[in-house]
């Protein structure tokens, strides 16, 4: 199986047209790509930033996209190349003199809590996905839960998933789509639980 | 929800649909928002499982991503030629690569040969009469006040890159040197030894032939 063909076809609506499959696009990648950014800028608010002109660069830029490489692996070079100009032009703007803090690095994470700190509801809602997805984890069978795990933590393949648990790919398939669907199962009640954002996710 | 389709949402998003069932799940899912929100909580569920620290688990990105694209315009139309194979559309590149390297090549050596043949020539043909003008000018060395100072060389055209025998030249030299200045004689010698060193490998002759020709009376 191509590592990339899921991905690639959706490139290919977004080249003829489609902005729905870029959406898709955005939405499977958008965390890898802020922790990717992350390794350049301490500050989640700035990643975030910094995460979203790299896809805005890359859907511009998908009209020369090729397939010759996977997608994620092109996403990923231009989120590095933005990043590390971020920081460049970041380095050259003007010093903000604050006599509060001494060091830059500190300075930074404050920015970070404060921007954060604007939008409670983002955190609120984080901080109860992580919880529900690992509770709803911890509850999974642990045929599922193994091999949610292989898949997600390790990046395994069906394939090498089905030789480590010593059954078929098609139950390997099986048995992530049943530990997704447990874990979504409650984690839908979340979103759907009164914070008003479900619709963000779609 | 269509539990089927939920299974090959799955396996898309993990890379391992089928390509055919890939084209198909990919066009419903770029329309279905209900599918999309899905999709959106499945890679909420893969960071959590990571332990992605530091980004936000809701689709705070995806929106605005999704606001600042809804003001560009669509690529349709503008994309590059769908690749359709490994190696299709590639195996000419290192053929042209090498085409454009060799027509360089080759037109280097022409024109190292337009500009040095000519030059040559005019060396020659401004000092060195050839040796048939001279035997069948007879006596004409002795008239030469009267002879104009370049010398008409045959125009026919050399097949090789040396277009003046070395054996001839040398003979040639020989005999101009009785009625060349010092200097004018030895800038005709240094120009026979490049000559010579020139053609050395592809020549029939060596320097011992022309050393020998050279002693040799006229």
């Amino acid at each position: 199986m191509s590592a990339d063909v899921s991905d690639l076809s959706l490139v290919r609506r977004v080249q003829r047209g489609d902005k729905g499959a870029f959406d898709a696009l955005v939405l499977k990648y958008q965390h890898k790509l802020v922790k990717l950014v992350m390794r350049y800028v301490r500050n989640p608010a700035e990643a975030e930033d910094i995460a979203q002109e790299a896809f805005i660069k890359a859907y511009r830029a998908l009209p020369q996209f090729r397939g010759d490489s996977a997608f994620y692996t092109w996403l990923y070079r231009i989120a590095i190349n933005t990043a590390k100009n971020a920081v460049v032009s970041r380095d050259r703007s003007p010093i903000e003199y604050d006599l509060d803090r001494n060091s830059s690095e500190e300075s930074y994470d404050m920015q970070g809590r404060m921007k954060d700190s604007e939008t409670p509801e983002g955190l609120v809602l984080t901080d109860e996905i992580r919880s529900t997805v690992n509770a709803a984890i911890e509850a999974l069978p642990e045929d599922l839960r193994t091999a949610i795990v292989l898949r997600e933590l390790e990046g395994l393949s069906y394939e090498e998933i089905a030789a480590a648990m010593d059954c078929p790919v098609g139950t390997v398939r099986s048995r992530i789509f049943r530990a997704r669907e447990a874990i979504d199962r409650r984690l839908r009640e979340v979103f759907e639980g009164g914070l008003g954002r479900t619709e963000e996710l779609g | 929800m269509n539990e089927e389709l939920d299974s090959q949402l799955s396996a898309m998003f993990d890379n391992e649909l089928p390509p055919a069932e890939c084209e198909l799940l990919a066009r419903r899912l770029s329309r279905d928002e209900q599918l999309k929100a899905r999709w959106g909580r499945y890679a909420a569920i893969g960071a959590t499982i990571r332990a992605e620290g530091g980004a936000r688990l809701d689709a705070e990105v995806a929106r605005r991503v999704r606001m600042a694209i809804s003001t560009e315009p669509e690529l349709a139309g503008t994309s590059v030629r769908a690749h359709t194979g490994p190696l299709v559309g590639r195996w000419w590149r290192p053929v042209a690569g090498g085409a454009v390297a060799a027509s360089v090549a080759a037109a280097s050596i022409l024109w190292l040969r337009l500009q040095t043949t000519p030059e040559a020539g005019s060396v020659i043909a401004q000092a060195a009469p050839t040796r048939s003008a001279l035997t069948a000018g007879g006596g004409a060395a002795m008239s030469a006040v009267n002879v104009p100072d370049s010398y008409v060389v045959p125009a026919k055209a050399p097949s090789r890159p040396s277009i003046f025998p070395p054996t001839q030249l040398a003979k040639y030299v020989v005999a101009h040197s009785e009625f060349s200045s010092p200097v004018t004689r030895r800038n005709l010698l240094s120009a026979l030894m490049v000559n010579e060193s020139g053609s050395a490998s592809s020549g029939p002759e060596t320097n011992e032939d022309v050393e020998d020709d050279a002693k040799s009376p006229q």
